[in-house]
């Protein structure tokens, strides 16, 4: 029953594309009574449904539609009038509808809904009226030929074959041949038909024409083998006269693909910007190399075309991901219908910018925070006819939900015109709750005091009722854009209502990244929670409680510096000005210290394993042009650590290394860089006497080797200048980047005697100046004085 | 008299193929390297590479034997140095110094360590089980194989990759 299973996905995936539409229509027509497309359009929903779910063998599915379809029609020829509670009745068998299809999907079969009340409910609506409808329809409104044609004929199949199951596969192929060949006469009769009667039938016919294109692609489907015959014809009746005016429908053309495989096309196309980042880094390396070479136009000129093409097919790979947020969208009509009716508030939505597109990953995650901001603006936002009439507002509230984008982020704007957020409210409720200190409260800025209705168990509501009030939601929804590494905005007047800003990257794979130093590490912060960055001295920075602020304009931003956060060890000394880069993810603010920043960079992230997976503060890593991995900071999580994490900033670096008590001669350590062994010979046999430990270096490099390895704890160093690889200048500047060296006595001993050569030294941070040739005497006295050697010997 | 030349052919044919069957059978193939003063060993089929070092880059809020991780040709690698996981004193690198990358299942890790040995093939008799200890399910060590004059240690390569922090 191979065909049979594909057939009946296809009838599942294409009624859930249906019932998506069918909601917002649903609701629309209950301000438009009267719209006739609309009628026809629900109509015909429900007539699909009910055909193939009658061809499939569906028995409490094609009843429930039977129904439904019946009251519809009544509606669509002015027998009935829908209101309110004809409404009710039919949306809750929409209801119905779909918890049969998912049932459906989920085990094959429709049992186990109830549908006997409703569909009594529905009859009681219809009056008990006309149940023979669908055969008439085809008569009464030739428009709906489609329709009514696929209906009868599924139908018949139902009365002439119902145990189509117990047929073999031939013999079921045999049976849609024929059916598909009925159909293909009558509708060529009916074409006929309507050519005659073209005149008369236009005014009815071209409204519903306009849906012949989706309508064709459902019928199509369900029939994989033979449907190139039927589109001919579906499109010579779409490119009728009447439609002359608009485009062919039914030319778009579009295939379903497995999302995986657009994952797995995502994956490679990150490896190759990887690749190009490479590419472009080694074509700078070369140019510095081989300037002026011919050869090296003819490689920039490859290098950019392979980036640009890499950056479109970026994007253009991207583009089959995007999804148009109106899918999500789709479901507050009707939504906000249901609330307005259960609060009893008035309470209209208006959606712009539903075209507006976004990745697939995105789509799904959005959801969710949307329906709570937008439960949360019809209980606590919009005030109640009453309440509105006495403010002389309008009495119906208006919610709007806005999307647009701006720059690489997408922007989901969610407005009410309500009572607005009171701070003075929201923080003596946050006191009350324990959520905040009285001290925070004073302090606190408006935009913090916003952000308070995001706190886990904070609700403004003074009863839970069932649509809100528990304090949940709003810690989802800042729960869930974090994840997607958005921002949250809010804005509020009292009395004039609230909007709630969701800034959303477009995609989550490839991202832009700032990539900041910290001594000789270096992170990638996403940039899309990058505000922006500051450079202030280090005077800026103020200690309060125990942690560093800083004032950025108008605000206090409290700082945390990045060393602390993933404990990079202090080497080198930091500089009298600090790089701030100011932080925001959903409605809280940061300020990051850095040693450096480094530039921006298109980055690609990669799991860090199973192993390593799941350490604070670190969302993944991605490949440098270099070729070296850099770490992905997590803000979400940083933000966390940052309140646990101690300032030391201030901290002094002295503090740290606590001097040990010298007890012997041999404690004391002092390292002899020198190139000539000779001279290190003399420099021994001098300091011998004192019993002092002594360790030799012959050049610069190999001293500042010695250094780094921090096997000892030197108390002085005796320098000599001239040396090959790093001269005594360049290493006395090299060890005083070192915060644990800064204090450390250099001695410069050489045979230099010239007054530049003695300024030099003091410039690269010498204390002492020993000129060759020297008397051991004077040099072991030198030596004693530097390194406060206090023993008797 | 054809019938039973081929016969004896046959037998013989056997005889020298069957030994080798068994002996196939009976044969782990395992990669010896030296970690402090002691020689371990791998499952060879367990080994993805064995690399000469790289750099790599520190992973915070790690234990100090997860050195951090390193780039081998695209992918993401955590790498672990043995001689800090089995609580031997940090050394710093040398040149006989290897990353073997090891794959079980599809966890992978570089696992730093002093030297390489050989390739040897030992018979599954050769080898004894783990000396007994209290925890015998958290035990690294899968048994300990003998060869001529020297002890052999081989490594569970699921318990090496396993997680423990």
């Amino acid at each position: 029953m191979d065909e049979f299973e594909e057939i009946l996905q296809d009838f599942l995936v294409e009624s859930f594309e249906l019932i998506e539409q069918l909601d917002q229509d649903l609701v629309e027509l209950e301000s438009t009574p009267e719209d006739l497309e609309l009628l026809n359009r629900i109509f015909r929903v429900a007539h699909t449904v009910k055909g193939a779910s009658s061809f499939l063998n569906f028995d409490v599915l094609t009843h429930l539609t039977h129904h439904m379809e019946n009251i519809l029609n009544m509606a669509r020829h002015g027998d009935l009038k829908i209101n309110a509670e004809i409404m009710d009745v039919v949306l809750e068998s929409i209801d119905l509808m779909k918890a049969l299809l998912v049932t459906i999907r989920d085990t094959g079969g429709d049992q186990g809904v109830e549908v006997a009340e409703c569909v009594n409910r529905l009859d009681i609506a219809a009056g008990g009226a006309g149940v023979e409808a669908p055969d008439a329809v085809a008569e009464v409104a030739p428009s709906t030929s489609q329709e009514a044609e696929s209906a009868s004929a599924s139908e018949k199949t139902d009365e002439e074959e119902p145990d189509y199951d117990a047929m073999s596969d031939q013999e079921v192929e045999d049976e849609i041949e024929r059916l598909l060949m009925e159909r293909q006469q009558s509708d060529k009769a009916k074409r006929d038909a309507k050519k005659k009667a073209e005149p008369v039938v236009e005014s009815v016919v071209s409204a519903p024409v306009e849906e012949v294109k989706p309508d064709v692609k459902a019928e199509v489907k369900p029939v994989a083998s033979p449907p190139p015959p039927k589109r001919p014809a579906a499109k010579k009746e779409a490119a009728a006269p009447v439609e002359a005016k608009r485009a062919p429908t039914t030319v778009e053309q579009t295939i379903r693909v497995d999302v995986k495989r657009l994952d797995h096309l995502m994956n490679l196309i990150g490896e190759l910007v990887l690749g190009k980042n490479r590419l472009i880094k080694i074509n700078d390396d070369v140019e510095e190399r081989y300037e002026g070479e011919e050869f090296l136009e003819e490689l920039n000129q490859v290098v950019s075309i392979v980036s640009l093409v890499t950056t479109d097919l970026q994007i253009a790979v991207m583009k089959t991901r995007m999804l148009p947020i109106g899918k999500v969208f789709n479901k507050f009509p009707r939504m906000i219908r249901d609330l307005s009716r259960e609060l009893g508030k008035k309470i209209e939505l208006e959606i712009s910018g539903e075209e507006t597109e976004l990745d697939k990953s995105i789509v799904e995650e959005i959801g969710d925070p949307l329906v709570h901001i937008i439960r949360n603006s019809c209980d606590h936002g919009i005030e109640s006819a009453e309440d509105r009439a006495v403010l002389e507002k309008p009495e119906m509230g208006i919610i709007g939900l806005k999307a647009y984008h701006e720059g690489n982020h997408i922007v989901v704007q969610i407005t009410d015109d309500g009572k607005g957020l009171d701070t003075d409210i929201l923080k003596n409720i946050a006191l009350d709750k324990g959520v905040i200190s009285e001290k925070d409260a004073d302090t606190m800025s408006e935009k913090e005091a916003f952000a308070l209705i995001f706190r886990p168990g904070f609700s403004t509501a003074a009863e839970v009722t069932s649509v809100s009030g528990r304090g949940v939601g709003m810690d989802v929804v800042k729960t869930n854009i974090e994840k997607l590494n958005g921002l949250i905005d809010i804005d509020s007047e009292i009395g004039k209502g609230t909007s709630i800003k969701l800034k959303i990257p477009l995609t989550l794979a490839i991202i832009q990244a700032l990539l900041v130093g910290v001594q000789e590490e270096y992170y990638a912060i996403p940039l899309a929670s990058v505000l922006e960055t500051v450079r202030i001295s280090t005077e800026e920075i103020y200690t309060v409680e125990n942690r560093s602020v800083m004032r950025l304009r108008e605000e206090v931003l409290s700082l945390v510096h990045i060393g602390d956060i993933f404990d990079v060890e202090r080497v080198f000394d930091a500089s009298e000005y600090a790089y701030v880069v100011v932080l925001g993810l959903a409605e809280s603010k940061i300020g990051l210290i850095v040693d450096s920043l480094v530039g921006q960079e298109e980055i690609v992230i990669k799991s860090l394993g199973e192993y390593l997976k799941g350490i604070e503060g670190i969302a993944g890593a991605t490949i440098r042009g270099d070729g070296g991995v850099t770490l992905i900071v997590d803000v979400a999580a940083l933000m966390h650590m940052a309140k646990s994490v101690k300032s030391t900033i201030a901290i002094d670096a002295e503090s740290k290394s606590s001097m040990q008590e010298k007890t012997k001669a041999s404690d004391f350590k002092v390292m002899i860089v020198d190139d000539s062994r000779t001279d290190r010979l003399i420099m021994q046999k001098s300091l011998e006497p004192l019993g002092i430990t002594l360790i030799e270096a012959s050049d610069g490099q190999e001293a500042l080797g010695i250094l780094k390895q921090a096997e000892h704890d030197f108390d002085a160093m005796l320098i000599d200048i001239e040396m090959p690889r790093m001269d005594g200048y360049s290493l006395a500047g090299e060890i005083k980047k070192y915060n644990k060296y800064k204090n450390l006595p250099l001695i410069a001993v050489t045979s230099r005697t010239g007054k530049s050569d003695r300024m030099r030294g003091v410039e690269s941070g010498m204390v002492e100046y020993i000129t060759k040739p020297y008397s051991p005497d004077y040099l072991m006295s030198v030596v004693k004085r530097n390194i406060k050697f206090n023993l008797e010997m | 008299m054809s019938d039973k030349l081929q016969s004896i052919i046959n037998k013989q044919n056997q005889q020298q193929n069957e030994p080798d069957a068994s002996q196939l059978d009976d044969v782990v193939q395992l990669v010896g390297f030296v970690v402090g003063v002691e020689e371990y060993s791998v499952p060879i089929l367990s080994i993805q590479e064995i690399i000469k070092p790289i750099d790599w880059t520190r992973v915070p809020q790690t234990p100090g034997y997860v050195l951090g991780v390193f780039n081998l040709r695209g992918s993401v690698i955590p790498l672990i140095d043995l001689r800090q996981k089995f609580g031997l004193p940090e050394l710093k690198h040398s040149d006989d110094t290897r990353f073997i990358v090891i794959r079980h299942e599809d966890e992978v890790a570089g696992f730093v360590i002093d030297r390489l040995t050989e390739a040897i093939r030992l018979k599954k008799s050769a080898i004894g089980p783990a000396p007994e200890s209290v925890h015998a399910e958290e035990s690294m060590i899968e048994g300990v194989g003998k060869q001529d004059d020297r002890i052999l240690t081989i490594l569970k390569v699921d318990k090496l990759l396993k997680r423990d922090f």
